[in-house]
């Protein structure tokens, strides 16, 4: 059945409603967990608030088990979900390039929308940086294209490059999860800081 | 209870239950139409009477023959060691295993083209690989491989030496056969041994 998008079940345009739909789903929920708050994400970095970490990894593993069920009972078809294919070498580089945006502004993409919605000026600030580096990406994309698409890796599945079932690296990842919960309580305890 | 261990219980019970079962394989619909297209413009599904007859004198246990024909047709004239699935009963279960495998390159042929690549597109669409059609069937064969026709005294010498090639192919697989038509000209036919079905978890949920 699923993807429906790609069967031809629903058109493109009911698509986007559908992502209109759940993206208003997850402003309200980034907003309710308080993650229009930058020192939310910048706490995860000390220790001292992991609601960044634990929200998002339990919408992954959520995710993760829900599709492979569908997946089961022959709902979805995983092999027509789209996947990013990887450059080894771009992909490093983003992710030191978020992560630093990260800790200094202390909001990612998603969220410094949420702040900009409830008119936090640092957000406002935030996604101004982010239009600016998104013109400097593109002006300037001849001069990183190589860079941007070299180690071209295909689509590598991290179950497939272990060897395992997509279920065994499933319950694998739920178990690292949720040792991650645990470890993230006991530094909150560790390092507290005073909400204000 | 608190809240936080139910909610672990629960993903462990769940990770645990994905983690036993197989996974599911099977793909409803494989190939969208547009890939479907560009597979069927790049022609990468035909074999040349002239590929295929190498493969059938050296006996290539590689390949299976599929004869997409009615029986009747199937029993007056036959490419060696082919068996008969005619198109009607492609799908049916007696067969699935034959054109849904990883092991021989099937090869179907009918008279023309059109029959098998009808099976060909059929079989691509749900998702099965390994098979490929034989171009311009057997007309094309008998008009190629059985009986070729010397080129012109002026032609260039490719088309000697390809004709000489059809002219040996023809030899050593009983050429001339169809001139003196219908006469039960194919030798005996291959044993179809039923294969044990592979388990699949079927539907009924």
């Amino acid at each position: 059945m699923g993807p429906l998008v790609v069967n031809g079940i629903i058109s493109a345009d009911t698509n986007l409603l559908m992502a209109f739909l759940i993206g208003i789903g997850f402003g309200f929920v980034l907003e309710g967990s308080g993650f229009s708050s930058s020192r939310k994400l910048a706490g995860v970095f000390y220790g001292y608030d992991t609601v960044v970490l634990k929200v998002f990894f339990t919408a992954a593993i959520t995710a993760m088990v829900g599709l492979l069920f569908m997946s089961l009972f022959g709902w979805i078809d995983l092999d027509l979900v789209y996947i990013n294919p990887t450059y080894l070498p771009s992909a490093i580089a983003g992710g030191v390039i978020m992560g630093v945006g990260f800790i200094m502004g202390g909001f990612c993409p998603g969220t410094s929308f949420c702040g900009l919605a409830i008119g936090k000026i640092d957000a406002m600030l935030f996604v101004a940086g982010l239009f600016v580096g998104v013109l400097i990406f593109t002006e300037g994309y001849p001069l990183w294209e190589e860079f941007y698409k070299s180690g071209f890796k295909g689509i590598p599945k991290l179950s497939e490059s272990l060897g395992l079932s997509d279920g065994l690296l499933a319950f694998g990842v739920i178990v690292v999860a949720l040792g991650m919960f645990y470890v993230g309580e006991w530094t909150e305890k560790r390092f507290p800081r005073k909400e204000y | 209870m608190n809240s936080r261990t139910i909610f672990s219980l629960v993903f462990i019970g769940l990770g645990l239950i994905i983690a036993a079962i197989p996974q599911n394989t099977t793909h409803p619909y494989k190939i969208s139409a547009e890939d479907l297209l560009i597979e069927a413009n790049s022609r990468t599904q035909y074999f040349s009477p002239e590929e295929l007859a190498v493969l059938l004198i050296n006996k290539d246990p590689s390949i299976q023959m599929i004869d997409v024909r009615d029986p009747e047709e199937y029993e007056k004239y036959s490419l060696p060691n082919a068996i008969n699935i005619p198109l009607s009963s492609l799908l049916t279960d007696e067969w699935v295993d034959f054109i849904d495998q990883d092991v021989k390159m099937n090869i179907f042929y009918s008279n023309g083209s059109l029959k098998a690549n009808e099976a060909w597109l059929i079989t691509r669409q749900l998702g099965y690989e390994n098979n490929y059609v034989l171009e311009g069937g057997l007309n094309y064969w008998a008009e190629a491989i059985l009986n070729p026709e010397a080129p012109a005294s002026t032609s260039p010498n490719e088309e000697f030496a390809k004709y000489d090639f059809r002219k040996g192919a023809s030899m050593a697989l009983g050429g001339g056969a169809l001139t003196s038509s219908s006469s039960s000209s194919s030798a005996a036919k291959p044993k179809i041994t039923p294969r044990a079905k592979k388990k699949r978890a079927a539907g009924g949920c």
